[in-house]
């Protein structure tokens, strides 16, 4: 607690609502600083919660139970806090057009907590602009449950601002009754002419050019001038060969259930969603390789630094991980957390798609973040998918 | 009261139109302010300056030329669907209908209770390569015997006319219902046969709600991204998608700026004509005595 | 041949209809649908489940609630002003009627997206807090040029004479406007509410720059889509139809029966 406010104070200003104990929020009351652009230093923290945090995440993300989710209900309990749990990103570079306007001028988003994928670049770029607040690491001692293979991504190498939620594979979903064999290369999904009109590559440019770029044997995480023109120039060939239907968001899924599509490019989590209908759809890495991409809890600026790190420390609690997980069903962050869901619901624990072999995980890639927030290359890849 | 009205009688047209048109004002010409200064500004996301660059107008014509061309094709396409379809709908509704006009308007936009993402779904399931429909169309030949309805500039078109139907029907039904239905009769008592009259009487009177379906559909379907996004390949994608993904995928605002205001001055320059070619007084002034 | 030639129209209509109705009833169907994954994209077998559970997704009603607020709120608003603003424009010779025409039109000319995030420019630069009220005013926006171009499509074909008769029987103008006018221009407006409506419910991308942490149906959908398609959501979409259907239904047959009664 702050010297410089006595008790009474605190819980009065406490009372009229949480974002004055934002950081900027502080300075202000305090007298010194100056206003919603003063910058943010760790000195001056609160370390008491305030009454309500505001989280904002992906629609039915995070666990679900008889309309309530019992993971938020539990932290709410534990904490005396309320939590303002808002379900308003389904796309990143949507919620990002939203938030650039307040943030681009000094002013807070209201929220404490978002989450954001980083192969839209985004993260990275937020960043670079400034406009994230660096963990409370003393807040999260369960960071030390994170996986090895998410400790140090190229981007966030000490895990400063950033914590995996959830992640996902990217590779290829297909029908081995409509293929009629296990199709596991980007090479045949292009040019088998059984599959002409029959194949959707993804609209999220790390995915697709990052498949395509391990199949030319190339790295996705160093891009250069060179491997990229030959990624491009392969998905061009096969688009104007007819082979590739569509290029798509999420909406493969239903092509792929319906049979309109027999393989594309595909996410680990709609598989796994999709195999509960139909059995006999198969997602595989590629011979060379997946792509993995993390939805990643951040705290934009303005938001309550503790509040969000306490927040995300819940989350790493393996017991709390496995809630979520037993629902949500993509990749958990949260080691020890398949241990907990062996008991409760082994199908879950032993699904190769929701707690993936290490074997699994060294094949994948993450996509370079420079070249993600490099406009000419940007450019390409839109004019690529059409628009 | 009567007498007051009377002589501020100038001031009537104005004292109607404040409310609506401040509405406007505030908040659609001044967004509409700072879009024209981005569209002129230029930069690199998320600095952006403003210095008159005009060059973005040309430059995001030429650019995107084929996409503006189809989406004005696809547009008046889908507008001369709904026409026909919309048309004999209204006029039963308007002559046919009865007691129960009302509850069939409610039924021509109940589809829209239902969003958008949801109706396409069904259409997907509807128009599947394997459906029923499709295959009908291989056996008779219409579709090759590996053609498919989805992913096709066909299925785009379909979309967009399916969409706006509503934007058809309930102008036409307003201008039709209102239709005296003597003037027809008198029509058939000077020995008019069903067609002529129709052509020489209910049609001409119609126009007014003709015109105003066509700019309805029209209009909003030359800017729209969402049916080629999800049932078009990259060969249907339409101006729309690209002032998208211009906007939200390569943040550059002020080409997505520009080519908006090209494609709002195009719209409008075809609005002019359309009004021009059916006599703008007639539609658009009241018929006086 | 006489039958055939009287129920061509009929036909028409009907199969009209029909088209508008298809992907309508695959929707109702699909509510009926039991996957046992997330996604309601292929018939796995009927349940009646979600009907008796349709608000087990968290979030759902409340954002169908807002959606539906903002739509009775925002076609009633866009209705009063756009009628007052097409009555001015079809009845009166007035400087400025020409601009005042361009600016009903070319907001229906301008793209979702443009318009959206420069109206979130505008709240942002007067510190307007975004969220429900924001989107009530988007929608009243947009909705306007709409209800313009609707009404006036009725005024254009109204006959002055009638008015001019009121008038003559010693009725002034504002008794006039209300017991001659406005009942016989009533179905342009109501075509017009109808339109503004469903316009609104239906509205994703201008509401989803304004909406601050408001979530509306569509938006709650699209969103979700990401992850699961659940059935609930035809279930809603199908409540809301037959809700309002059955309401117009009801008030038809009610009227009914009053002229019965009274004839």
């Amino acid at each position: 607690m702050s010297e410089r406010l006595t008790r009474g104070e605190f819980m009065r200003r406490a009372a009229a609502g949480g974002t004055i104990l934002t950081v900027p929020g502080l300075l202000a009351a305090c007298g010194g600083g100056g206003g919603p652009k003063a910058a943010a230093t760790t000195a001056a923290v609160s370390q008491t919660l305030p009454k309500t945090i505001t989280f904002s995440n992906w629609p039915l993300y995070i666990d679900v139970k008889k309309k309530t989710h019992p993971s938020l209900v539990q932290f709410e309990k534990h904490y005396h806090v309320n939590v303002r749990y808002i379900e308003d990103i389904n796309d990143n570079d949507s919620f990002f057009g939203k938030i650039e306007g307040p943030l681009s001028q000094g002013q807070s988003v209201g929220r404490d907590v978002v989450v954001m994928t980083d192969s839209s670049g985004l993260p990275q770029r937020m960043i670079q602009l400034g406009w994230l607040e660096k963990l409370d690491k003393a807040a999260i001692p369960n960071m030390k449950n994170l996986i090895p293979a998410q400790k140090h991504p190229n981007w966030d190498p000490n895990r400063d601002y950033s914590l995996p939620w959830q992640s996902g594979m990217t590779g290829i979903g297909y029908d081995p009754k409509k293929v009629g064999y296990e199709i596991d290369s980007v090479d045949k999904l292009f040019t088998d002419p059984k599959l002409k009109g029959k194949v959707t590559l993804l609209t999220e440019m790390a995915d697709t050019m990052g498949l395509v770029m391990l199949s030319n044997g190339d790295d996705p995480s160093n891009v250069t001038q060179k491997t990229w023109d030959a990624a491009v120039a392969k998905i061009k060939k096969a688009v104007s060969s007819g082979q590739i239907r569509q290029f798509t968001g999420n909406d493969y899924a239903p092509l792929l259930a319906k049979g309109d599509v027999w393989a594309c490019f595909a996410w680990s989590g709609d598989m796994v969603q999709l195999q509960a209908d139909h059995p006999g759809l198969k997602w595989a890495p590629t011979t060379t390789g997946a792509m993995i991409w993390t939805d990643n809890m951040l705290i934009p600026k303005g938001g309550n630094v503790y509040a969000g790190s306490v927040l995300m420390n819940w989350y790493y609690d393996p017991k709390i991980a496995a809630e979520v997980e037993d629902y949500v069903n993509y990749i958990c962050p949260v080691a020890g957390a398949d241990a907990v869901l062996e008991k409760t619901d082994p199908a879950v624990a032993k699904n190769p798609l929701i707690f993936p072999p290490a074997s699994l995980l060294a094949k994948t890639h993450i996509f370079d973040g420079k070249a993600l927030n490099n406009q000419k290359y940007k450019q390409d890849f839109q004019k690529l998918i059409g628009a | 009261m009567g007498r007051l009205l009377h002589r501020r009688a100038w001031l009537t047209p104005y004292a109607l139109l404040t409310p609506g048109t401040a509405w406007l004002l505030v908040f659609f010409v001044v967004p509409m302010y700072y879009l024209g200064k981005t569209a002129l500004s230029q930069g690199l996301f998320p600095i952006f300056s403003f210095n008159w660059q005009w060059s973005n107008f040309s430059d995001s014509v030429s650019t995107y030329s084929t996409q503006f061309v189809r989406s004005l094709e696809y547009a008046g396409i889908a507008t001369a669907l709904a026409l026909a379809i919309s048309y004999p709908l209204a006029y039963w509704i308007a002559f046919r209908g009865g007691r129960w006009k009302n509850l069939f308007l409610l039924l021509v936009i109940a589809p829209f209770f239902i969003t958008y993402l949801i109706r396409t779904l069904a259409w997907e399931t509807i128009l599947a390569d394997n459906s029923v429909v499709v295959r009908t169309l291989q056996a008779v030949h219409v579709l090759g015997s590996d053609g498919r309805l989805l992913a096709t500039s066909a299925a785009v078109i379909a979309g967009l006319t399916y969409n706006f139907l509503p934007f058809m029907v309930l102008p036409l039904y307003v201008s039709l219902e209102q239709i005296d239905h003597r003037l027809v009769e008198a029509a058939s008592d000077l020995y008019a046969s069903s067609p002529v009259s129709f052509l020489r009487v209910t049609l001409p009177l119609s126009l007014p709600g003709v015109f105003a379906g066509v700019l309805l559909t029209f209009i909003p379907a030359a800017g729209d991204f969402i049916n080629a996004q999800l049932l078009g390949t990259p060969q249907q994608y339409m101006i729309g998608n690209v002032i998208q993904s211009e906007f939200l995928s390569l943040r550059d605002y002020p080409t997505a700026a520009a080519l908006s205001f090209v494609l709002m001055g195009a719209i409008l320059v075809l609005v002019l004509i359309f009004a021009r070619v059916l006599g703008t007084d007639r539609l658009t002034a009241g018929a006086a005595a | 041949m006489r039958w055939v030639r009287r129920h061509v129209l009929d036909a028409y209509a009907f199969l009209a209809l029909v088209y508008l109705f298809v992907p309508i009833s695959v929707v109702v169907a699909f509510s009926f649908n039991n996957p046992v994954g997330r996604f309601n994209y292929t018939w796995q077998g009927f349940t009646l489940s979600n009907w008796t559970h349709p608000f087990a997704f968290p979030g759902l009603s409340s954002a169908v609630q807002v959606s539906i607020e903002i739509a009775l709120l925002s076609s009633l608003f866009a209705t009063v002003l756009g009628t007052l603003i097409a009555l001015a424009l079809v009845r009166y010779r007035f400087r400025g009627s020409a601009t005042t025409n361009l600016l009903i039109f070319v907001p229906m000319t301008t793209p979702e997206i443009v318009m959206g995030a420069s109206l979130l420019t505008l709240f942002l630069n007067w510190r307007i807090p975004q969220g429900f009220s924001t989107i009530l005013i988007a929608h009243i926006m947009f909705n306007i040029s709409y209800v313009v171009v609707t009404v006036r499509a009725r005024l254009v074909g109204f006959d002055r004479h009638l008015e001019e008769a009121a008038m003559d029987l010693g009725a002034n103008e504002l008794v006039t406007f209300f017991r001659v006018t406005l009942p016989l221009i009533a179905p342009g407006i109501l075509a017009a509410g109808l339109l503004a409506f469903a316009l609104s419910i239906d509205d994703f991308v201008i509401t989803y720059f304004n909406a601050g942490t408001t979530i509306t149906f569509p938006l709650f959908v699209w969103g979700a889509a990401r992850v699961a398609v659940p059935p609930q959501i035809n279930v809603i979409g199908t409540a809301i139809f037959v809700v309002a259907v059955g309401g117009m239904l009801a008030n038809v047959l009610f009227q009914n029966r009053r002229a019965r009664r009274l004839a």
